[in-house]
């Protein structure tokens, strides 16, 4: 394993205040091997941004230790940062240098030889979409590009261990996909890569093994089918309703039903798709409902399940507010 | 080797991080330059040559103590509350290269207003400086221990904390700080925080080096001065090796 992060606790404390402090990460656990895309999970102020500034070298773990290729990365922290690249959370600001100077100069500065972190430079910007701002100083770009820069900053001389907190933020969809394919070419080099997120659904396309996260302890860990496992059977049946009508009732196969606004999710055992289908059909028919969708079980549902409580409440507004 | 190479290519990305605010810097350095040239004079119509060397003396003094007291630990508050300094910790540079490489580069940027607040009050009291060999160590001296101090209250204080400090460093070291007069006429008490704060030795070296002959220099202020940078380089070192 290329990156051990093992029962790693921290606090924060305040000098000024007496009290418990923050407890950002208990006893945390997990491991990234080369190759692999390890996606991180959680609400926020779960502890991810935590956990993975203390790989860095930017905070100390309170006890836990953390192993870069076999190396104590917590007593060596010159080697971590030798070891890891990062991309941090925070929007980087580069006012006064344009992307062209700022990704070079990083890459040289982790150590990259001159005609190498050009080569690898133009490769990104290209791979990213970037080329149009390639010139432009970095106080005038949006907000996406900033963030995508930052990116090829931590990508053009890659450590052993790429660590992103938050990358596809602010990005557009077109080039969030490149930036997907972006992380993959990485790993793909061999590199181990750490990578926050709350776009679940994105993430269960591309990373291999993911943690859950929730008020600093990790609650589930797997490959994102592996996770899926207790809820691979479900389907999710979505009926948007016509304007007017009151939610139909639910049929005899149906598991869990929630009526919610303008639509319904009835969730039902995979075997009965078909007798779905024809219900909804049947509904859709009648002029109660406008149209429907059936879709598998996502990651989202195994994160809400287990995140649970009010992170579940959002995350099912959020929906409906992209619906409405 | 490294090192050196780290410390060239952090000197060109700050450099290229802090060149819009160059002409800013030279404009301010200029106005405090002639404020004391021009504008201390209208208080006093008859100046006896003393006190015209104190003012050519004070104004370069007074310039480059303020850019570092001031306007560095104003651009490190920034860059620390927007997450710069944090993101170039994480590169795998030597803390010190770090420092000396960003004092560098601020070493550079002060010298045009230097040379400016020199130039124009040699010119005003139609003065010729007697300068000594030691000037550009004396200089160097003073504009690497006021960054490096300016630094340190930067990497140590809250940020906005700093910020208000370097207000009030630019009342006390323009009007309360003995560059422009001699010291005897401050009160006791300020008198004697002007023992302990390093603004007077900066004031003494740089009189004694641009006019030995009315100013005797003594090895005190130097060596003043050398603890208080050496002083302001461990802190700010320190703080930038600490993990939270
Ligand atoms: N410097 C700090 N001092 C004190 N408490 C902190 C500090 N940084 C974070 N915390 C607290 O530690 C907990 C974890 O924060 P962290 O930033 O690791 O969360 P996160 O999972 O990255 O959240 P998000 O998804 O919002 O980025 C939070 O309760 C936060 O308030
Ligand atoms: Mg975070």
């Amino acid at each position: 394993m290329l990156l051990e992060i093992e029962r790693i606790t921290k606090t924060y404390r305040s000098p000024l205040r007496r009290g418990p402090g923050t407890r950002a990460n208990a006893d945390v656990s997990l491991s990234v091997d080369a190759g692999q895309v390890y996606g991180l999970l959680g609400h926020n102020g779960a502890g991810k941004t935590t956990l993975v500034n203390q790989v860095v070298g930017l905070i100390r773990p309170d006890a836990g230790t953390i192993r870069v290729a076999g190396r104590d990365a917590v007593a060596d922290p010159s080697f971590a940062r030798q070891a890891c690249s990062l991309q941090p959370q925070a929007q980087l600001p580069i006012d006064g240098l344009t992307p062209r100077q700022a990704i070079e100069l990083v890459g040289r500065l982790r150590g990259g030889r001159a005609a190498d972190v050009r080569m690898r430079r133009d490769r990104l910007v290209a791979a990213l979409d970037l080329g149009q701002w390639l010139d432009t100083d970095g106080a005038r770009l949006s907000g996406g590009v900033k963030r995508l820069v930052s990116f090829a900053m931590a990508a053009v001389s890659p450590g052993l261990v790429v660590v992103l907190d938050e990358p596809t933020n602010d990005v557009d969809p077109v080039r969030r996909r490149l930036l997907w394919a972006e992380v993959r070419q990485l790993a793909g080099e061999g590199a181990a890569v750490l990578l926050v997120t709350h776009n679940v659904l994105e993430a269960e396309r591309s990373v291999d093994r993911l943690a859950i996260l929730t008020e600093g302890r990790l609650i589930a860990e797997g490959t994102p089918a592996e996770l899926k496992t207790g809820l691979a059977a479900d389907l999710h049946l979505e009926l948007v309703l016509e304007p007017g009508f009151p939610p139909p009732s639910p049929a005899a196969f149906v598991a869990r039903y929630r009526p919610n606004g303008s639509r319904a999710v009835a969730t039902i055992p995979a075997a009965a798709a078909g007798p779905a289908v024809a219900w909804a059909e049947q509904l859709r028919r009648s002029g109660v409902i406008e149209e429907f969708s059936l879709t598998p079980a996502t990651l989202e549902d195994v994160y809400v399940q287990l995140v649970g409580g009010p992170a579940a409440h959002s995350i099912r507004e959020v929906r409906d507010d992209r619906a409405a | 080797m490294t090192a050196l190479r780290s410390y060239r290519l952090l000197v060109h990305w700050q450099i290229l991080r802090l060149k819009g605010f160059v002409p800013l810097a030279i404009v301010v350095q200029a106005l405090f330059a002639l404020g004391i040239v021009a504008g201390y004079p209208l208080l006093f119509p008859a100046l006896d040559r003393q006190t015209m060397l104190f003012l050519a003396t004070g104004a370069p003094a007074i310039t480059l103590i303020t850019m570092g007291l001031v306007a560095v630990p104003q651009v490190v508050s920034q860059a620390r509350t927007q997450g710069s300094l944090e993101y170039m910790r994480t590169l795998p540079v030597p803390r010190m290269v770090f420092l000396l490489a960003d004092l560098s580069v601020w070493l550079v940027i002060v010298l045009p207003g230097l040379v400016f607040a020199l130039w124009v009050g040699a010119a005003r009291f139609d003065l010729a400086f007697e300068v000594s060999l030691l000037v550009v160590p004396a200089f160097l001296l003073v504009a690497l221990t006021s960054t490096a101090v300016g630094y340190a209250m930067a990497c140590v204080l809250p940020p906005m904390i700093a910020v208000l400090l370097t207000q009030v460093m630019v009342v006390f070291v323009m009007l309360f700080s003995p560059l422009n007069f001699p010291s005897e006429r401050l009160p006791g008490w300020l008198q004697s925080i002007h023992e302990v704060l390093p603004i007077e030795a900066m004031g003494e070296v740089i009189r004694g080096t641009l006019a030995g002959g009315s100013f005797p220099i003594s090895a005190s202020p130097f060596l003043m001065l050398a603890a208080w940078c050496a002083g302001g380089l461990g802190i700010a070192y320190l703080t930038l090796r600490r993990r939270a």
